[in-house]
């Protein structure tokens, strides 16, 4: 074998190990929701950490906010201490009454000095409106590159670059990118993709203060956009269905009380009352509302069939669903051999215990 | 006043089909779609128009290999469109496209409000307004659901963000201020590399419906529309075949012109795709009532998590 290419592979990454000297560590910008570290900065923490063992550096938390530090508050004993226990190495915090709320001016200076100080490898942000806002106007203001909606990350050691993995079309398929020469690299990391940290309560640190200098937030809150109701989605376009069939009602109940369960699982869920055509003839849904290839063909991220036996026409129009969930009294309905979950069992029964679960 | 609107077009992904056992992904209809979010940031930029007899000027949010959606954007009501091209160009992405971007805004000679879409129908990166902001030095909204500018200021309908410590300092007490998006949906495919984390805290439908504020700034601005925000109107027919019948309807720049050649250097490589297992389809629950709403309860919120 030859070993030349060895020796060549251990040359460059000495000398980028050297290069990356100094600084350097794994960033997570803290996103801080009603008083509580968000979940997406320690799924973030937590994938930072992995990468940081793998590359040999720190794990440091940023913290932005009014009274995120005061002692007599129980709220932050907390904050800095569960970035620390969720796996930060350290944790900086920006603490000053012109960072109570996101503002983007603010934030951005407290960020870019820090980031020109210290010089970090990789900074996470949370894919949430904050992290957003923040971290593409951060890497063109610092010159790094940025990959959005991370939902998994892993390491090219020689190049000391992460490889991250983002949906295309949400979800039909990924697409892997790396920022192998820009430094720092960004990352926004998608809400749930990766497994949330234990949080070990031996670890313990002391977190250093930032000074901050109050700057003016270009955007001013006017106040609540009074009498604002966002357009309505289209059936074919929603995210969420609930479909009644004719079987909503099992055997017993009345028609109209199985619909109007069928329904209240809808807002439960946040999501669009349909049907099939049986839901039609029995009147409860409009003519806009029938999921069948000759009336609306779907493609929502979950398709929950309610009592729908589920015919070809019907079965062919939610092809284009990501997941779907199929409750049927009829062991051998058609609908259970495209369904993702097949409950066999009346709706009647069902739905109730589902309300009360979701609720 | 001038507008800049920001288009690009998409693969329509109703003409793909994925093998996820292969591997492989099979383009069926070669059909391109203008970006849908673009097409409400057109839309928003012509309302204004409507208003205040402001210019509209499009210009492509990343290379494009053709015309075409400049074209529909002038048959839309647009008044200029710019098509860029060059050596180098074609790989460009968002942190270039936003300095050759800027320096388009500076030799149009300046403009007060630029329009983007929030995403791309594909990739969901949200990155070219803000870094073009950042490009232009000027602020920015992201995610606007309306978007109106008079007289050197520009307001917008933003969705509004989840209280941080301190709580409800902005707006009117008794006001909810503090709705999470409507459910980024990831689908069974963000979670086959990781064991499956503890469900988290119930998210299903839970906390959403109402929390929009109106944001206002001073001109100039970028303004990123979210898509669906807008119902955008269709293209004019005749106008539409006059615009294509007319060689010279976009002006056509070149790349070196605006930036240096080594200033056209993408920051992010491509390495490949990965594919979702397949999915398991028929997997039957059984048990009590109780135990199977439990069990659909529990994969929901892993499908509408985030």
């Amino acid at each position: 074998m030859d070993a030349s290419y060895l020796d060549l592979l251990m040359a460059q990454q000495e000398e980028v190990t050297e290069a990356a000297g100094g600084g350097g560590g794994i960033w997570v910008v803290a996103d801080v929701v009603n008083g509580t570290v968000a979940p997406v900065t320690l799924e973030a923490l937590g994938a930072a950490r992995t990468l940081a063992d793998a590359l040999g550096a720190y794990v440091y938390g940023v913290l932005l906010g009014e009274d995120v530090t005061d002692g007599s508050t129980e709220l932050t004993t907390s904050l800095a201490q569960t970035l620390y226990q969720a796996g930060a190495d350290g944790v900086r915090v920006a603490d000053h009454p012109s960072l109570a709320q996101f503002a983007l001016e603010p934030y951005l200076k407290v960020l870019s000095d820090l980031v020109e100080a210290e010089q970090p490898e990789v900074v996470i942000f949370g894919a949430t409106a904050q992290g957003q806002e923040l971290a593409p106007r951060l890497a063109q203001r610092t010159g790094g590159g940025l990959i959005e909606h991370v939902t998994a990350a892993s390491l090219d050691e020689t190049t000391r670059t992460v490889q991250a993995t983002f949906p295309i079309y949400g979800g039909e398929y990924f697409e892997i990118a790396a920022c192998s020469e820009a430094r720092p690299q960004f990352l926004t990391v998608e809400p749930g993709a990766f497994p949330a940290p234990f949080l070990d309560p031996y670890r313990k640190g002391e977190p250093t203060t930032l000074d901050v200098e109050p700057v003016e937030p270009a955007v001013r809150v006017l106040g609540p956009a009074e009498g604002f109701e966002p357009p309505p989605v289209p059936l074919a376009q929603a995210s969420m269905i609930v479909a009644a069939g004719r079987q909503a009602g099992g055997g017993s109940a009345e028609l109209a009380e199985a619909f109007e369960m069928v329904k209240q699982l809808a807002a439960a869920l946040g999501g669009q009352v349909a049907g099939d055509r049986g839901a039609r003839d029995a009147g409860w849904i409009g003519p806009g509302q029938i999921v069948d290839v000759r009336g609306v063909t779907v493609a929502p991220q979950v398709y929950v069939a309610v009592g729908i036996r589920g015919d070809t026409f019907h079965n062919a129009a939610i092809e284009g669903a990501k997941f779907i969930v199929a409750i049927h009294p009829d062991p051998d309905a058609p609908i259970f051999q495209v369904a993702d979950l097949c409950l066999e069992a009346d709706p009647q029964e069902v739905l109730p215990a589902l309300l009360e679960a979701l609720s | 006043m001038r507008i800049i609107v920001l288009v690009g077009r998409v693969l329509d992904p109703s003409g793909i089909v994925v093998n996820r056992r292969r591997g492989r992904i099979f383009i069926n209809r070669e059909e391109y779609l203008v970006n849908p979010a673009d097409r409400c940031a057109l839309e928003a930029a012509l309302r204004i128009k409507d208003a205040t007899g402001a210019e509209v000027v499009a210009l492509p949010r990343g290379p494009l290999p053709d015309d075409d959606v400049l074209r529909q954007a002038l048959a839309a009501g647009a008044d200029r469109a710019v098509y860029l091209t060059g050596d180098g160009f074609k790989g460009a992405d968002d942190a270039v496209m936003a300095r050759v971007l800027a320096a388009a805004v500076e030799r149009l000679g300046g403009a007060d409000l630029v329009l983007a879409g929030a995403t791309t129908l594909d990739t969901r990166q949200g990155q070219l307004g803000p870094r073009l902001a950042e490009a232009l030095g000027w602020p920015q909204i992201v995610g606007a659901w309306q978007v109106e500018a008079t007289d050197g200021k520009v307001q917008a309908v933003l969705q509004a963000p989840t209280p941080r410590v301190g709580g409800d300092r902005v707006l009117a007490p008794g006001r909810r201020w503090g709705k999470t998006p409507p459910p980024r949906v990831g689908g069974d495919r963000h979670q086959p590399w990781s064991p499956l984390p503890p469900p988290p805290p119930p998210r299903v439908g839970g906390d959403r419906g109402g929390g929009y504020a109106t944001v206002e700034t001073d001109l100039p601005a970028v303004v990123t529309v979210l898509p669906g925000a807008l119902k955008p109107r269709y293209p004019d027919g005749a106008r539409l075949i006059n615009i294509y019948r007319a060689e010279d309807a976009v002006e056509r720049w070149d790349v070196a012109d605006l930036v240096e050649a080594d200033a056209l250097k993408p920051l992010l490589e491509r390495r490949g795709q990965d594919f979702p297992p397949e999915r398991e389809r028929g997997v039957r629950v059984s048990g009590t009532p109780e135990e199977m709403a439990q069990a659909v309860a529990d994969a929901l919120r892993q499908q509408v998590r985030g």
